[in-house]
């Protein structure tokens, strides 16, 4: 662009080789230097709304991610406190029991996949094993163009790739071999349109292109069953080419939140159930890590001070299926042995279930002043039971008989050491100061620290560890001095326009080389400030339903700042309310604008007014209860994933009963008031067909907001 | 969004400061500019205390360091400036930072107190520049007096003329705006940036 002109800001009198700028050049430099500020003025404040935006979003994702503590921390509630009363007891072995979990080497007796016929009607691809390069490439254009492949494939290609995964160790070592360049892409979370990106800008998988995929494939994005069928293929194709690691997502209890169940049973309603089951099986099998050339470590979240990876490499990793439920056998009744024999009576039982403990310094979020912290501390206190009744239900709970031969004690040990590296590799996060704490913003993993990455990866004798588990504005992010490395594969995370996604090529010289993109069409041709504005306007939605559900909240901390009740504050004391209230760290003042659209000019607010204002939920509810639609609202989240878990044969209705049940064991948790009338009346309200029994989908669509201005708009689907 | 403090004066022909390349004397406390001709010791703070604290939001917006530390790279802080509604040039940045070397300007950093003095001069400096300057300032190269300008003449001055704008800011600022000639309808092209 420019003519090799010096840095100076001398007048130029150069003919322009462009054809002659016909204007004096005193004029010219002066238009210059007026259309420079004023563009740099524009992209500046675009700046701090695209901060802002992201601000937002990381925000309510990690205040999710609470809620998501809860959900666990009402496991451990039920675990602890379920009473001897049967209906409630079958409940939880309900919930918790694994029923019909076939043995490994029976799946293709179970997965009679070559009953299902496929019929002439199907015009998407067909699949014949073993696998060619043709057959895969059908496969991607036939998911570009939104095709979906019949069961009786999706069986068989699972079945085969589960197969294959048992083969394969928990660290696969691989070699660049002087001359290849390894391709490591990072969470992928549903976005099929960036795997194809990848694909497209990098090549497909193959022996000269070999790949990394480092977990997370799945929940969020709504095309994760074809990431999930694409990557299996490729693996089943090239099985020393490409190497997938797991990732917390690759588990199906955090897939009945996140949205994977969902889809798959949308997609698959007839055979949806089989494939979920045996997926199941698959992410267990999902090796851990990958190394390269001994010197370059990749997992997906993270280490923490005890995580050696000589354990990692023996364990049996299969034997965790869910990083999130309580193990079976000898975990359950080995930690109440471990919590009888605590002198101190705390309630936090083993480190096994990563109950959550309050932490005393400060979070990585970044706090104006010391925000009470979010106590996820479980208040239950200890029943009288003694331990020997609590060991017998314990039992029968976990549907076991009498101890097996090896010493409880010792088993115990080695399965939660076990199980403790494994939660560490999926779920942890670096943080900036030295040390390791426990992740209670994720509940499970740890936040590690500078020294924790010199001393594992000084004590491994690796150069850098590679990882993704966290979303990065511009795809990739280092930290520790260059010594970890985070990748992230999917693009607009949030929404579109919210960040880029990225990739590593790594040779030889094991120097990462990034490639950065950014999907969706739609995206290109939008310039920036409308990409930053609509992303802008979903965050701003997401941040009203945030605070729509703390409604209570908010008016409780606006009638501190008017003890005189006149029903206005000013617009000063606004900001300071709701950051109390939301107990999210964000530019409320930066804010204000966008939020507060009504004050009068002497700078007040009718806070009533306002809150009414935010949103409304869906006309056709009859729920009439406001202050119990509004807890259930809190909640929805994980009530949801509590329905899903109970309707274990996943046919989209609970009952009333479990519902009540459910509903009175959730609220006695929260430590919540609610008489059983209540929760009749609504369990009566949602049950839309007076059949007895609920429709979870119909149930969970009661809560989606609308725009109080706006009758019948579709509400953006909150950043879930 | 940001307020935009615009005050509306005529621009005064910009005057092409003598820089002097050499950088204050190294003070062990490097975030204090040390620049005799300006005092920011002396500048009045006239915000009230409710802007303060937003700026004190924006500020944090910015703040890059791990720690959450509320410091900003001294390169940031033009844009810092700016994204609070005031539209100083390069060189008037320079000159509040206390003219600072080249490469201190990704190592150096500045803390809110420090920034307030310079946020505070930099609004009231006179040549501000209004929505009718920039307006002015393209219509310059319509040689045609129709209304459009040519996309390549333009890059061609504001990457090679002034405060040079980089070849990705170019790319930014044009994107979409050409025709199919080449040309950009500068009207529309201003009310599609400032309608922000």
């Amino acid at each position: 662009m420019g003519c090799g002109v010096t840095k100076s800001t001398q007048l130029q009198l150069k003919p322009c080789n462009r054809g002659n700028i016909s204007v004096p050049a005193a004029t010219a430099m002066r238009a210059a230097l007026l259309i420079q500020r004023w563009y740099r003025q524009y992209v500046a404040q675009l700046e701090m709304r695209r901060r802002c935006t992201w601000n937002i979003f990381q925000s309510i994702e990690y205040s999710g991610q609470q809620d998501h503590i809860k959900l666990y921390n009402f496991f451990g509630y039920l675990m602890d406190h379920f009473s001897s009363a049967n209906s409630q007891r079958n409940l939880v072995s309900h919930m918790f029991g694994e029923s019909d979990v076939f043995q490994d080497m029976e799946w293709e007796r179970h997965v009679c996949y070559k009953e299902i016929e496929v019929l002439d009607i199907y015009t998407g691809p067909h699949l014949s094993f073993p696998l060619t390069i043709s057959n895969v490439t059908e496969l991607v254009h036939a998911f570009k163009n939104k095709q979906k492949l019949h069961a009786r494939y999706v069986l068989q290609l699972l079945g085969k790739t589960w197969t294959l995964l048992r083969l394969m160790p928990n660290i696969s070592h691989v070699c660049t071999c002087k001359h290849k360049e390894i391709t490591i892409c990072g969470d992928l979370h549903g976005h099929l349109e960036d795997l194809l990106l990848i694909f497209y800008k990098n090549g497909f998988p193959s022996a000269e292109t070999p790949y990394v995929f480092n977990g997370d494939f799945v929940d969020r994005g709504k095309e994760s069953i074809e990431i999930l069928l694409v990557l299996f293929a490729f693996l089943l194709l090239y099985p020393h080419d490409v190497h997938l690691n797991r990732g917390n997502h690759e588990d199906h209890i955090v897939n009945l939140r996140y949205g994977f169940t969902k889809e798959v049973l949308g997609k698959y309603q007839v055979h949806g159930k089989m494939i979920l089951k045996l997926l199941q099986k698959i992410f267990s099998w999902l090796p851990l890590a990958t190394v390269i050339d001994q010197k370059v470590l990749i997992l997906h979240g993270g280490i923490s001070d005890k995580t050696d990876l000589n354990v990692i490499a023996k364990l049996d990793r299969h034997r965790f299926a869910s990083a999130l439920r309580p193990l079976k056998s000898s975990g359950a009744s080995a930690r109440l042995k471990e919590a009888a024999l605590d002198p101190d009576g705390d309630d936090e039982l083993s480190t096994g279930r990563r109950r959550v403990q309050s932490l005393t310094h400060g979070t990585p979020l970044r706090l104006r002043q010391e925000l009470p912290r979010h106590s996820v501390h479980s208040e239950s206190s200890r029943t009288s039971r003694s331990v020997e009744e609590e060991l017998r239900e314990r039992r029968r709970l976990a549907g076991l008989s009498l101890s097996s031969d090896s010493d409880p004690a010792e088993v115990l040990e080695t399965d939660t050491n076990e199980w403790k590296q494994i939660v560490d590799v999926l779920w942890s996060d670096p943080m900036s100061q030295n040390g390791c704490v426990p992740n209670e913003v994720r509940g499970g993993g740890c936040y590690w620290g500078p020294d924790v990455t010199h001393k594992v990866l000084d004590t491994h004798k690796l150069q850098l560890l590679i990882r993704s588990h966290e979303c990065k504005q511009e795809g990739y992010e280092f930290c520790h001095n260059g010594r970890v490395l985070t990748i992230f594969s999917a693009s607009n995370y949030y929404d579109v326009g919210s960040n880029r996604g990225a990739y590593i090529r790594l040779g030889p010289d094991l120097i990462p080389h990034f490639k950065q993109f950014q999907s969706s069409r739609s995206t290109r041709e939008l310039t920036l400030r409308q990409s930053v504005g609509r992303t802008e306007l979903s965050a701003l939605q997401a941040l009203r339903m945030q605070l729509f559900a703390h409604k209570s909240d908010l008016i409780h901390e606006f009638q501190e700042y008017d003890p005189q009740c006149t029903g206005v504050i000013s617009v000063k004391h606004w900001a300071a309310a709701v950051e109390k209230a939301l107990r999210l760290a964000l530019p409320w003042r930066v804010l204000r604008s966008q939020l507060v659209t009504d004050s009068a000019q002497d700078g007040t607010l009718n806070y009533q007014h306002w809150v009414n204002q935010l949103s409304v939920m869906q006309p056709n509810t009859e729920i009439t209860n406001t202050s119990l639609l509004e807890t259930l609202y809190k909640h929805h989240s994980n009530l949801e994933s509590i329905f899903r878990m109970i309707d274990t044969d996943h046919s989209g209705l609970i009952s009333f009963k479990e519902f009540r049940q459910t509903w009175k064991l959730l609220s006695s948790h929260l430590q919540m008031d609610i008489s059983d009338k209540a929760i009749s009346d609504l369990a009566e309200s949602i049950d839309f067909n007076k059949d007895g029994s609920i429709d979870i989908n119909e149930f969970m669509e009661a809560f989606r907001l609308v725009e109080h201005s706006r009758a019948e708009t579709d509400a953006p689907a909150s950043p879930e | 969004m940001a307020p935009k403090k615009v005050e509306p004066k005529k621009p005064e022909p910009k005057k092409p400061e003598p820089k002097k390349e050499e950088a204050p004397a190294p003070a062990p406390v490097p975030e204090t500019p040390k620049e005799p001709e300006l005092d920011l010791k002396s500048v009045p703070l006239e915000f009230t205390a409710d802007q303060i604290e937003e700026f004190r939001d924006a500020f944090t917006l910015f703040d890059e360091t791990p720690t959450g530390e509320m410091k900003i790279r001294y390169a940031q802080c033009g844009d810092v400036m700016r994204a609070l509604g005031h539209n100083p040039t390069n060189a008037d940045v320079l000159t509040v930072l206390g003219k600072p070397k080249a490469e201190d300007m990704n190592t150096k950093y500045l803390d809110f107190e420090t920034f307030l003095p310079m946020l505070q001069h930099v609004s009231r400096t006179k040549d501000q520049g209004t929505f009718e300057d920039f307006v002015e300032g393209l219509r310059v190269f319509d040689k045609e007096g129709n209304g459009t300008v040519m996309g390549a003449e333009l890059r061609h001055v504001l990457a090679t003329l002034g405060e040079k704008m980089t070849e990705d800011e170019v790319d930014r600022l044009m994107a979409g705006q050409e025709d199919a000639n080449g040309c950009i309808n500068y009207t529309s092209f201003i009310k599609h940036i400032l309608s922000g």
